[in-house]
């Protein structure tokens, strides 16, 4: 059978409409070719899945996602996220490191390579997916930053640009405090395992995925894992994430994915793996315990939510 | 007309049964559809007292198909949660029923509901059609269990409020007008 890649498709169709411009202007075609979707596919070293994860679907993952910037609804951020401009993002990084400075998204990518973490991805809210990132480990940035011995935490800022998302221009109204604010403990945030993302499924992420760059840490509730992230900040104190200050009885600092601790108005102990009509029982940290579980020793996950 | 109203009433069923396959979260989808479905036709019950008071038009008929309409959309709610949600785990449902706020509202509401439409037939209706007025609490409780849905309220859970408000600020201010 024949089938034409995606690429090669677009190229085609691209193609035929030079064609069709050439007839009309010359103006047009370099309207049209500065139309040319930039090659958002990335190079990268891939996952060898050894836990054998089945991958939920691109199209799963790109149309059912939390991002209250722009919506409080799952698919409305899909729609209302495509004018957003992802390219040409700058990173400030700033706090207790050796040269506070900004970073471009493709430096960053030059600067630590790509490779592809396939991870199980949980919400608080009971529903799950399994994606395949792109990306760097958050430690190779880290040690780029050399952390002075101030810095106990890391803490991540969303951009703050109510042109570009509407929740922000909200005022009072908007359904959360902006900008969104997440933090990780220096050595959480230096756990082999956490994930800088700019990429999905082979390419770079959707606008509504949190493009150009976002968190992922993929033992903790999904609401850890920040979008299109602005300030990466290295500081002393434990930050007060977003969703721990809209409500602390229901959302804590740590929020580690435990299906024997509760969320007060939800059980956790299974979720709703997308596209499924059963449910499954939830791991603990998500099914990253062998790896994480060091890290909380001693800890009562009770009161450390 | 009344077949009319049944049909147009079970028109989002049947688009929901369409869908849940394809659909990515499709217990979530379920609960939606059947959770909106059961407030909206609740509030639209309590529409044609209002309209005799306040336009004088009388559509007392219609009450109870959409009183009924209403509670197979919370039977079907609360069947996702026994079914689908629960897979018959009885003593985690129980559990869940008793611990949880947000469980236990809606399964007062329902219950209230399930003692409506079992006395909204002929003979049993006239003895028991003076609780009725516990629709009221069932409406409250109803709206409640929305707002607490979500990680946070949107623009569906604060109209269903505000409709739900201005039904009953009119009942009791029509009231407050007949002691007068």
């Amino acid at each position: 059978m024949n089938i034409t890649p995606e690429a090669l498709f677009n190229a085609r169709r691209h193609f035929l409409k030079l064609g069709a411009g050439a007839l009309v202007s010359s103006s047009a075609i370099s309207q049209l070719l500065a139309e040319l979707p930039k090659d958002l596919s990335l190079k990268y070293i891939p996952d060898s899945n050894p836990q054998n994860l089945t991958l939920n679907t691109l199209e799963q993952a790109s149309n059912y996602v939390n991002f209250y910037e722009f919506s409080t609804d799952k698919e409305a951020p899909v729609k209302l996220s495509q004018k957003m401009k992802t390219s040409s993002w700058n990173v400030g990084f700033f706090g207790e490191i050796k040269t506070e400075q900004m970073l471009e998204v493709d430096d960053l990518i030059a600067k630590f390579g790509l490779e592809e973490r396939i991870y199980r991805f949980r919400c608080v809210e009971g529903w799950s997916m399994v994606v395949p990132w792109i990306g760097f480990p958050l430690y190779k940035l880290l040690d780029y930053l050399e952390p002075n011995s101030k810095a106990k935490y890391v803490k991540f800022t969303t951009r703050h640009e109510p042109s570009m998302f509407p929740d922000q221009a909200k005022g009072i109204f908007a359904s959360i405090k902006h900008p969104y604010v997440e933090g990780l403990r220096m050595d959480e945030a230096r756990h082999p395992l956490t994930f800088i993302a700019v990429g999905m499924y082979g390419k770079r992420l959707l606008p509504q995925n949190g493009a150009p760059i976002r968190l992922v840490v993929p033992w903790k509730y999904g609401f850890k894992s920040i979008k299109s992230i602005d300030l990466i900040e290295c500081v002393e104190k434990e930050p007060l994430n977003t969703w721990q200050e809209q409500n602390p009885k229901e959302y804590g600092f740590y929020a580690n994915v435990n299906p024997s601790v509760d969320h007060p108005r939800w059980s956790q102990a299974k979720e709703r793996l997308l596209g499924k009509l059963t449910k499954q029982a939830t791991l603990p940290f998500n099914g990253y315990e062998k790896e994480v579980a060091g890290l909380y020793a001693g800890m009562d996950l009770r009161k450390f939510f | 007309l009344k077949a009319l109203l049944v049909l147009i009433a079970l028109l989002p069923l049947g688009f929901a049964y369409y869908k849940v396959e394809s659909a990515i979260d499709p217990i979530k989808m379920l609960y939606s559809t059947t959770g909106i479905g059961a407030v909206v036709l609740l509030l639209l019950s309590l529409v044609p007292s209002t309209c005799k008071r306040v336009c004088h038009k009388n559509f007392l008929s219609y009450r109870k198909t959409i009183g009924l309409l209403s509670f197979l959309y919370a039977l079907l709610h609360a069947s996702v949660f026994v079914v689908l949600d629960s897979e018959f785990d009885f003593v985690t449902i129980f559990e869940k029923s008793l611990k949880k706020p947000f469980i236990y509202v809606g399964v007062i509401a329902f219950i209230i509901l399930l003692f409506m439409a079992l006395t909204s037939f002929k003979k049993l209706f006239t003895r028991f059609s003076k609780y009725h007025k516990a629709v009221y609490i069932a409406l409250l409780l109803a709206l409640l269990h929305s707002f607490w849905a979500q990680k946070v309220a949107g623009v569906f859970e604060y109209s269903v409020i505000v409709a739900g408000a201005v039904l009953l600020i009119e009942r009791l201010w029509s009231k407050r007008r007949s002691y007068i």
